[in-house]
């Protein structure tokens, strides 16, 4: 499903944040992808949702080298794909409501749709009360909370969360990480790149590990966090 | 379709309400170089209204040979009537020409005692000839003297006075050329005033665009909302514009007046009122939507 094949990728500082990097992830999978700040994990997360070209290699999602995909189609590509942000990246203009159903009228669905899916994935994320919030009314928990509905609101096939407890307390670390669990036992793939080590062994999938732009170590069954 | 453009129309009223700091801002912004525009079109009237009084002054006499019957001057004034360069002609016959040069020298005794003395009138018949542009008066006076004329026609004043018309004519023309390099100048700033105004007003929603990008929404339906509150920035800067620009017509006109005689702004645009109204509109709208379109382009390429 998702295939990076000999992935190279160089900043414009001449700065190489992945060398080589081959990668298979099946459907369905919860991937921890693990490593110091600077390993790659974010570049490789950006390369799937084209915000980045590789300089070498190949990044295919179902079958489709994402290098041939046109400017027009990158937001099809997007639209198959919930993603999750340590700074949450919410549109501070608009509440919850809003913000949720920005993504699904990205995709065309209408307003009826719109109102009948929207209070369901809020409920979902125990943000029913919150509707009509704006971000900065929230809490650092519930704009990640609001951020995992936004990306799953659309019933996308795979999820990437970047540090998505990056900013988060304990508590509310536990809660999103109860969440992208459940997201993926309904079969939704998912890819969550961070640090935290208790996260990662909590979770106990597959852990790739990486360093200095390089996967290290790709434990496949009942991964653990090591460095 | 429809409901697409409900959505956008709807996102980019709510935008509009919801930054409403920053819409004032540029509103305000856009109501400047509205009045600067409306202002522009006063200056242009003037101008115009100016250029007009000083060709209306320019006109060639042409005097006839004092045997002449009034039939055949009328008959050369119908002639001269049917050309398309010709504005007006005037009839002055030779006792009009005498009274009117009496009442102009009513004071100077010695011109009246030399009339008095005179047993004749001494003044000729004349035509007065106004062209539509004095540029056109040699050609006027080149069918004059054409041989179908010669034998009736003792001068034609052109020559005397072709110096005159040379520089009214060079005057005029250069307030027209100079008051649309001026008003050219003004409206290119006015345009990058308002055009960075706005840009700054989207530079400060970059981010947001960038994350419309990432969540995968299209150009269109990014750029669409944005379109709408930059168009809802020139209409309201164009409602605003009206308020101030026709009570501050009333107000100016008639100081105006005073310096031009038979000039009003005031009547102009209340006559054009429609006009102007749409006219202001347009430019506001467009500028607005047109400057959001150029703006938001470069925070798209996410």
């Amino acid at each position: 499903m998702i295939e990076l094949k000999h992935v190279s990728t160089v900043y414009d500082d001449d700065f190489m944040a992945l060398s080589g990097v081959n990668l298979k992830i099946g459907h369905g999978e919860f991937v921890s992808l693990v490593g110091p700040s600077g390993a790659g994990k974010s570049t490789l997360l950006r390369l799937l949702t084209r915000e980045l070209s590789p300089r070498g290699g190949e990044v295919i999602l179902d079958g489709v080298n994402l290098a041939t995909l046109s400017s027009g189609e990158v937001p099809l590509l997007r639209r198959k794909i919930g993603t999750v942000y340590q700074d949450f990246k919410l549109l501070t203009n608009k509440n919850a409501f809003e913000n949720v159903a920005f993504a699904l009228e990205v995709c065309g669905v209408d307003e009826e749709e719109v109102n009948t899916d929207v209070p369901k994935v809020l409920n979902i994320v125990g943000l029913s009360d919150k509707a009509q919030n704006f971000p900065h009314q929230m809490s650092g928990g519930e704009k990640q909370r609001l951020a995992i509905a936004r990306a799953l609101i659309h019933r996308p096939r795979i999820i990437l969360a970047d540090e998505p407890t990056g900013n988060l307390d304990l508590m509310n670390t536990y809660d999103v990480v109860k969440l992208l669990m459940k997201i993926n036992e309904l079969g939704t793939t998912v890819i969550l790149a961070t640090h935290n080590r208790e996260v990662v062994n909590v979770i106990g999938k597959r852990v790739v590990t990486m360093e200095k732009g390089k996967i290290i170590r790709d434990q496949v069954v009942n991964g653990k966090y090591i460095i | 379709m429809k409901k697409s453009f409900k959505r956008i129309f709807s996102v980019g009223w709510t935008n509009f309400k919801r930054n409403r700091y920053i819409s004032f801002g540029t509103t305000g912004v856009m109501v400047l170089v509205l009045v600067l525009f409306a202002g522009l079109m006063a200056v242009n009237f003037l101008s115009s209204q100016v250029v007009a009084n000083l060709q209306d002054k320019v006109d060639i006499s042409a005097y006839f040979k004092p045997d002449i019957s009034e039939e055949d001057i009328l008959g050369v004034r119908s002639e001269l009537e049917a050309l398309d360069n010709v504005k007006k002609v005037d009839y002055v016959s030779a006792a009009e020409a005498l009274q009117e040069f009496k009442e102009r020298h009513a004071g100077d005794a010695t011109i009246q005692e030399s009339l008095a003395e005179l047993d004749f009138n001494p003044l000729q018949a004349s035509l007065n000839i106004k062209a539509n542009d004095p540029a056109q008066f040699a050609s006027v006076v080149q069918f004059l003297e054409g041989n179908k004329f010669r034998s009736v026609i003792d001068k034609i004043n052109f020559y005397e006075n072709e110096k005159v018309i040379g520089r009214l004519q060079s005057i005029s023309g250069g307030i027209q050329n100079w008051g649309f390099l001026m008003t050219m100048i003004l409206a290119a700033i006015a345009v990058l005033v308002t055009f960075n105004t706005i840009r700054l007003t989207i530079y400060n929603q970059r981010q947001e665009i960038e994350i419309m990008k990432l969540v995968g929404g299209s150009n269109w339906h990014i750029k669409a909302p944005y379109l709408v509150e930059g168009g809802l920035y020139g209409a309201f800067a164009a409602s605003v514009t009206a308020v101030i620009f026709y009570p501050a017509l009333f107000f100016i006109s008639p100081k105006i007046e005073l310096l031009m005689p038979g000039v009003s702004l005031t009547s102009y645009f209340l006559s054009n009122i429609f006009q102007f109204l749409f006219l202001v509109f347009f430019i506001g709208v467009l500028l607005g939507v047109v400057s959001s379109l150029v703006a938001i382009r470069r925070f798209l390429r996410v």
